[in-house]
Order: structure tokens, then sequence, then C-alpha cells
């Protein structure tokens, strides 16, 4: 199977439905690969696979890519110890994979669900850049008649947070844009700070777009919950100690890394969150602290 | 006919002791034996014929309960360890490995095939004895639990060392009585007013021998410098590690952050409730003298339960154990 077909299947998957989340997108087209595959054993499925996953982080270099692509894999191999027989596994992973991707197209709601009832009414709540997550959250807890008003941070360099705002206005609920350097002067005016995350890493931190680091740190200067909203599907196996440690290959655009001279002339587009700085972690496995996460990894990776 | 007896002696039972729980005035080691009593005893009369009905009207019940006094969580904390019996009674029942099909994990999104959905149709004879033999061995457990908290005692207290405790525990009390056997030690008990039952802690702790201070609330900053360990015990230990305790414990916990003193909560696991802080916390409390407050797991260096001692940490992880994530919500 070429793998450019699989790039431009991904693309599409990305711009024909742009509210799923790029790590669904990522399974489907490798389930999508799976069904068109023509290897004749399990190893040989592994390393066509494994090849096609790099060929999309080659197109989307963020995290979720990284670990909806490390989540298949890990399917995969799970399916195949039950079934070593490759015919016979195929149609079981096939249709697994249908129902795996089903399921994880309703987490969303879900973690929407858990999160609401902590938005008390005429709460104020402040937000980073732009996740889909937080503004079904957001949405539910309008829906449930709250009365609440948003801060959003603008998020350079991609101006994210504005089309956030739009996104929030009509759904009338008053939003203000924020400038990225007044996290810390607005803080004191709001109740709760809710983000969104493109990973979750083993500590029980997150990785998400820049700026989050610092509205953690300020957040927990004064005091303030800060919570996360992610899919379970974004757990990742990696576990940075610092800033540096978060592999280049997510720091940058996939363009970037692949025309750059001197990466330490280019901005990063994502930070690490440390797990001391995160109150509650709200996924579709429930409610969970920071050491939970790891658990999870755990139970699935062992 | 007998039948028909049994279920409005039954009726009775839950109305008479739903009284009781409006009243208040138990403590919550009591409560929780008799919630658990009440329960088996619906399980041996109630009419049931699979493992789906008997949960049912035992969340039904488990509402009502919980309704009729909301700042007492051990009642639901009992309802749900039940719900939990049920669900493993069934699975062993059923010949299915309990262990891994219960939680919600991302391993199980993986593997399972399938409609995993699970209804609690199908009807077993001896699910009822193994149901109601469960429930005694938790009610055996909940008999033992101040004495297992006691026994740990000595490996925390030593002699000549200061201690500071706040308002009235039963727990705490016979956890330092245990202490005070074989070691000479000093307490300084805060009287946590309004209602002080501080003083009565203090006069209980003197008659056995042990040297009890009381101190004024407002004290508790300028003495804890003096302090070695700070040891309390909590109404409700909350999922994501914090407490709900009798107010003032906050200030307390504060005080001992600030002096580095660690802070040991004594708690028995039927404490342990799946609610977390910011999710209707304190819509049952009056306004003006509210009666519990929050105190955050940053603050908290660990919990002694019957089952050992836990960093707050790790208290997500023991509450998996003992509660189903669907029971959750009643």
């Amino acid at each position: 199977l070429n793998e450019a077909v699989l790039f431009v299947y991904f693309r599409t998957q990305m711009s024909q439905d742009p509210d799923v989340a790029s790590a669904v997108a990522a399974i489907r087209s490798l389930l999508e690969f799976l069904k068109r595959d023509q290897s004749e054993t399990i190893l040989g499925l592994r390393e066509n696979l494994t090849k096609a996953i790099g060929r999309l982080q080659e197109a989307d270099s963020s995290v979720a890519v990284s670990s909806g692509g490390e989540l298949f894999l890990r399917f995969i191999s799970l399916t195949s110890l039950e079934n070593p027989d490759l015919s016979q596994c195929r149609n079981v992973m096939i249709e697994r994979g249908e129902l795996f991707l089903k399921k994880i197209s309703l987490s969303r709601g879900k973690v929407a669900k858990l999160c609401h009832t902590f938005i008390k009414d005429g709460a104020k709540i402040l937000t980073h850049s732009s996740s889909r997550v937080v503004l079904k959250v957001l949405e539910s807890a309008a829906a449930d008649k709250k009365r609440f008003t948003v801060y959003v941070t603008e998020s350079q360099p991609d101006s994210a947070g504005k089309l956030m705002a739009d996104k929030l206005r009509r759904l009338n609920i008053p939003v203000t844009v924020v400038l990225d350097a007044a996290v810390g002067y607005i803080m004191e005016k709001v109740d709760l700070v809710i983000v969104g995350a493109e990973g979750v890493v083993e500590s029980g931190g997150i990785i998400n777009k820049i700026g989050t680091y610092q509205m953690a740190v300020c957040s927990k200067a004064h005091n303030k919950p800060f919570y996360v909203v992610a899919e379970s599907f974004k757990f990742v196996r990696l576990y940075p100690l610092n800033q540096q440690d978060v592999p280049h290959r997510f720091k940058y655009k996939a363009d970037t890394l692949k025309t750059a001279e001197d990466l330490n002339q280019e901005h990063p587009i994502i930070d690490y969150t440390p797990p001391s700085l995160i109150t509650l972690l709200f996924t579709d496995l429930g409610v969970l602290t920071p050491s939970a996460v790891s658990d999870e990894l755990i139970k699935l990776y062992l | 006919m007998p039948g028909a007896d049994k279920e409005t002696d039954l009726g009775e039972r839950i109305e008479a002791f739903l009284a009781e729980l409006k009243r208040g005035g138990r403590g919550s080691g009591e409560t929780a034996r008799s919630t658990a009593a009440l329960l088996r005893r619906i399980t041996a009369q109630a009419r049931w014929s699979s493992a789906g009905d008997l949960m049912e009207i035992i969340r039904k019940e488990g509402r009502r309960m919980t309704a009729a006094q909301p700042s007492e969580t051990t009642v639901g904390n009992m309802v749900r360890r039940v719900l939990k019996i049920i669900r493993e009674e069934y699975a062993r029942s059923r010949g299915s490995s309990e262990e891994a099909d219960q939680q919600e994990s991302l391993h199980k999104l993986l593997t399972s095939g399938g409609s995993s959905e699970e209804n609690f149709r199908q009807h077993f004879a001896p699910l009822k004895a193994n149901v109601i033999e469960a429930i005694n061995e938790l009610l055996t457990e909940l008999e033992g639990t101040t004495d297992n908290i006691a026994m740990q005692a000595l490996e925390h207290i030593h002699s000549n060392e200061v201690i500071m405790t706040i308002g009235r525990s039963r727990t705490v009390e016979a956890f330092l009585k245990d202490a005070a056997r074989k070691r000479k030690f000093h307490v300084i008990v805060a009287e946590c007013a309004p209602f002080c039952q501080g003083h009565e802690m203090a006069t209980s702790l003197s008659e056995d021998g042990i040297e009890t201070t009381v101190i004024p609330d407002a004290a508790i900053f300028a003495v804890m410098s003096r302090v070695n360990k700070v040891i309390i015990g909590t109404q409700t230990v909350l999922a994501n590690g914090g407490l709900r305790a009798v107010n003032g414990t906050h200030t307390l916990a504060l005080a001992a952050k600030h002096h580095s003193t660690p802070l040991i909560v004594c708690a028995p696991m039927f404490k342990l409730s799946p609610q977390v802080p910011g999710q209707n916390s304190l819509t049952c409390v009056n306004a003006h003298c509210p009666v519990f407050d929050y105190v955050p797991p940053e603050l908290i260096t660990l919990f002694i339960s019957n089952i050992g001692g836990n960093a707050p940490s790790y208290i997500y992880r023991l509450m998996s154990e003992l509660y189903h994530p669907e029971d959750h919500e009643l």
C-alpha cells in the first residue's frame, strides 16, 4: 500500500471534519491502512504500520498523532497475542478497531459530562488557546443553564485564542481575549483555569500549546485550581524531566523540522507542564489525580 | 402471610433508620455499621431475582438515605461498598475474572470485543447467600477498624513527643491511648469552638494518665513551633486525597505546613468517599457557621487507616479498589 495514499487519506480526514481530534483521524487512517494491507505475517504488518506511523508524523508532528499511533500499535500487539493466525486475526482486528473508534469518538462527550459540574454559577474561567475539548465542556455547562464568563489568551504565534473566542461568542458565552503577557494580571480575577492537552505524559504532566506552563505557575501562585481536560487516547509514554527533555520532533511543526537550519533559532510551539502544578485531570476514564495517570499507562503497556 | 409481613417489617426498619439519620448525633462508625446491617437485611428480606434487581433496590434506598442526611457520607460509602460486593459476587458466579473487567481503562478500551454491557440479569441461586456472607465480612471489618488503627500507634508516636490534635475524634482518642500504654508523651488539644469538643477529648485523655493541655483555636499557630506531630481525625476523605474535617482543621494544617510539622490523619476506610471538592461541596452547610473545612492534599503527610499507612496521592487507588466507578453517582 502506498504511503502517499495514506498521507492523502489522513489529510482528507482532518479537513473533512475539523472537529475530530488529530489522534482519532490518525487511528482512522491506520485502520484503513490495515484493511488494505497485504502482508502475510504479523511481523510484516507491524513493520508496515510502523513505517506508516512515521509517515503520518511527517505530516503532523503533534504529540497527539504520536500517541494515537502508539496506541494503535499496542492494539495490534494485544490482538495478535490472542490470535496468532494472521487471516483470522485481521478480521478480529478490523472489527475491534471499528468498535474502538466508536468508543473514542464518544470520549469528548464523557469528559464534558464529568467536568461541567465543576463550573459554578457566576464563575470566571481562564483558558489557553483553542481546545475542542474545553469548548465542549463550556458548551455543556452553558446548556446546563450556568452563567459564567471566559477569558481566553490570544495565544501567539497563530492567534488561536481569537478563533476560540469566536466559537464561544456563537454559543452566547461572554468572552474576553487577553494578551499572553496578561495572564499574571488577570489571574487574581479568575476562579479557575481549564486547559486542554495535546498529550498527557507518564508523570501526570501535560504537553500543550506554549504558554500553558506559564499559566500553571501563575495559577499555583494565586492558589487557583488548574484543571486539565483530555481524552484517554492522549496518554503517551513520555517522561520529560524539564522543558529541554521534550523531544524536538514534538516541539516544532513538521515543516519547520524539515526546513530549519538551526533549531535553536526556532520558537517551540508546545511546552511541558509538570504534575505538581495540575489540580485534577478530567478524562473519559474518570476524574484523575496526576498520580493516577501512570497507573493507567502501566495497565495498558504491561 | 409471611411474605407481606417481612416486607412491611423491612419498610418499617428503613423508615426508623431514616428517622435516626435525620436526628443525627451518632458517630460515623456506628452509622456505617448500622447501614451495612440494614443493607444485609434488605438483601435477605426484599424480593429480587437477579443481581440487577437487587442493585436497583439498594441504589434506590441508598438515594433516600443519603438525601436524609447529606453530610453523613458514610451511608453513601457503605451503599457503594455493597454494590461493589454484589458486582464481584455476580462475576464470581459467572466464572469470569472480575479483576480486569471492573474498571474502565485504556487496556479495556483496546481489548474488549463486542458488547461489553453487563446487565446483571442472570439468576444464580447461591448469589443471595454469597452476598450476605460478603456483607458479614464487611461488618467484621467495620468492627475492627478502630483497633486496627490504634495498633499502629507505637510506630508513629515516640517518647517525650508533643502531639497536637483538634476537637474530638474517637479514632485519634483510641490511637493516643494505645500509645500511652507504653510511651510517655504530651498532648495539646485545640478546643475547636463553638462546640468545644476539645474539652471532652482532653478530659478523656487525662483520665488515662496522658498529660494534656487545652488551647484556644487562636493559639494554634503560636504553639505549633513546639509541636512534633499533628494527629487528627476527619469526617470524610475525598477522592483527591483531601479532607472534609471539622471547622478549624485547615488552619491547623496550614500552621503545620508552615513549621514543616508532619500532619497525620487517622481515618478508617469507610470514610473514603468518591466525591471531589469543587463539585457541589459545601451546599449542605450553614453559611453563618460552617461546620466543615476543606483541607487540600498538599498539606497532609500521611493517612493511617485500618489497612496501614498511605500517602494522599495513593488515595485514588484505594478508592478504585473499594468502589466501582459506575456507583460514584448513586
